[in-house]
């Protein structure tokens, strides 16, 4: 079994005004190439800390995270970047597109971001979520739903190791909400897509191979 | 095309920020324009076939009326060895087209020492009685031509010659006449041109005038006093343009900042997908860079617009803006909004994408 993500004793602290706020508390996950896993847990409990960590957008106070077997403690900003555009898709809860430009510029942005060729890639990304035909719409034009079919396709047409979900079905209705479980655990049956996706609902977890369940920063389950 | 999308998105203050940099850009521009309005006048009036300028002791004063008995002066001038010609002028001023225009009196025979044969363009020099010679530039901004009448200073004149503008004064009328109109008892002169034997005499020449208590300058000098008042105007100009360039600068920093902190979010956003500090950094640079082109475009435009509307209010001012002048412009507007655009593409590429995407 090949571990694409592996986080070792991940501690995070927020500090603000003198006071010091633990976020995770020594955490160790593994997520193994071609997973589903899902972390669950309440409000508050380090899910997002977690996933912000794991996406290298955040350094954690100890502990490391291993990605795609590297490392990344004391990396610098740049070579996090270099990190989390080879091997991470992100999707988030909300307000996830750029307002400004049609969908298929949100998911070719990603291919930009990567100085990697667009060609047809945005629109058959596009397409493979079903939104061939809204592929010229800005996200106001689109469905809370369809918006985030459209991150779904700007997440994966990087090909990435890992496609990092934070509550990506949290604004949606249940009807949106399978739609965009279901694009996701096809991707993940149909191309072995990892994914850790962040949730605290029991339903959503469900889809998932394997649930981790997180309290107070820690790890109760999974 | 990010960046452009980003920046129509919000029109209402592209456009301020635009007519911003493009307000500036003209203000320069037209003003330094303006500028070359005085060089032309110093140019007209040192283009003579002379050398020398003569006026009353303490002169240069204001180039008008009658100070110096022009015969008595003329005699003196002339017995000054190495004095070629002394060719006395006696200015007035006169409204035409609109304006007051230094109407230069002078002899008929003297007229070969302001202009060669090829500058009359229509008619002929000045014989005397009540003519007037014009030049191309007052010819079209009076709607005057050839056998066109004007009456000033109680007498009717006729347009006899219109010659190519250039010439030392707009308007040319026979110093007889002109010193009649006056009332003068006997012929006077505002002011002698002096042509001496060749350039080794102009010195000997001006020291002699000097000891007949009279002020002389080389036309060279007297340009030179001239441009010294534009070397003023220039320092005038100078505050100007750091005031623009300081209003680029601050509208450009305002204009970013806002659209960096209102996209706080996008911001994170745009690091979680890949965008390293640099690219983003960069689509902010970029953003500011589209408002600068279009602002210089504008500018252009603008300052195009403001001196057709000058030239037609005012036909005989003179607004040359050379095409380097545009390129400073440019380069003002460059320099105000890469100022103003880097403390906001820093913060932008500093900001924290964890805290940009908690931004709410």
């Amino acid at each position: 079994m090949h571990i694409i993500v592996e986080t070792r004793g991940l501690v995070k602290v927020y500090r603000s005004d003198g006071v010091a706020t633990p976020a995770l508390g020594g955490l160790d996950v593994a997520v193994a190439a071609g997973e589903f896993v899902s972390v669950m847990g309440p409000s508050g409990c380090g899910k997002s800390t977690l996933l912000y960590l794991v996406g290298l957008l955040d350094t954690p106070t100890e502990g490391t995270v291993m990605l795609a077997g590297a490392d990344t403690r004391g990396l610098s900003d740049r070579e996090r970047t270099r990190l989390r555009r080879e091997h991470i898709g992100l999707v988030f809860q909300r307000f996830n597109l750029l307002p400004t430009i049609s969908a298929e510029e949100n998911v070719a942005l990603a291919l930009r971001l990567r100085r990697r060729p667009v060609g047809a890639a945005a629109r058959e990304m596009l397409a493979a979520v079903g939104l061939q035909d809204k592929r010229r719409r800005r996200p106001e034009e689109l469905s809370v739903g369809e918006q985030q079919r459209v991150a779904i396709a700007r997440a994966l047409v990087t090909r990435p190791a890992v496609l990092l979900a934070d509550e990506p079905t949290g604004n949606l209705d249940s009807e949106s909400s399978d739609r965009v479980l279901d694009l996701v655990a096809r991707f993940h049956r149909e191309a072995g897509q990892t994914v850790l996706l962040i949730t605290h609902n029991d339903q959503v977890a469900a889809r998932a191979e394997r649930i981790v369940r997180m309290r107070d920063g820690r790890i109760i389950a999974g | 095309m990010l960046p452009l999308a980003n920046i129509l998105a919000r029109k209402v203050r592209t456009t301020v920020a635009v007519l911003a940099v493009g307000v500036g850009v003209a203000l320069f521009l037209v003003l330094v324009g303006l500028t070359s309005m005085l060089r032309e006048i110093a140019d007209r009036t040192t283009n003579v076939d002379a050398h020398i300028m003569v006026m009353p002791a303490g002169g240069p004063a204001l180039l008008l009326g009658g100070g110096l008995p022009a015969d008595k002066i003329e005699a003196r001038l002339r017995a000054i060895p190495g004095v070629a010609a002394a060719i006395p002028v006696l200015c007035w001023s006169l409204n035409m087209a609109g304006r007051d225009q230094n109407a230069f009196g002078i002899r008929p025979e003297d007229w070969p020492y302001f202009a060669g044969p090829d500058r009359l363009v229509e008619g002929r020099p000045l014989a005397g009685g009540a003519e007037m010679l014009i030049d191309t530039r007052l010819a079209r901004a009076g709607g005057l031509r050839l056998g066109d009448t004007v009456e000033r200073l109680d007498r009717r004149f006729t347009v006899v010659g219109i010659a190519r503008e250039g010439v030392a004064g707009r308007v040319f009328i026979p110093i007889d006449t002109l010193s009649e109109c006056l009332q003068n008892d006997s012929r006077r002169a505002t002011f002698f041109y002096v042509k001496t034997a060749g350039p080794a005499a102009v010195e000997p020449v001006r020291e002699a005038i000097a000891n007949l208590r009279l002020t002389a300058f080389t036309l060279d000098e007297y340009y030179a006093k001239l441009a010294n008042l534009l070397g003023d105007m220039n320092r005038v100009i100078g505050a100007v343009v750091v005031v623009a360039g300081f209003v680029c600068f601050l509208v450009i920093l305002l204009t970013v900042f806002t659209m960096v902190v209102e996209r706080t979010r996008q911001i994170g956003i745009l690091r979680g997908i890949g965008a390293s500090r640099l690219q983003v950094f960069g689509l902010v640079l970029a953003e500011a860079g589209i408002i600068l082109a279009a602002g210089i475009l504008a500018g252009f435009l603008l300052t195009l617009a403001a001196r057709a509307i000058i030239l037609h209010v005012q036909p005989l001012w003179t607004i040359d803006i050379p095409a380097v002048r545009f390129a400073y412009a440019a380069a003002l507007a460059t320099l105000g909004t890469l100022l103003g655009a880097l403390y906001p593409a820093l913060r932008a590429a500093g900001q924290n994408p964890v805290e940009s995407l908690r931004y709410e």
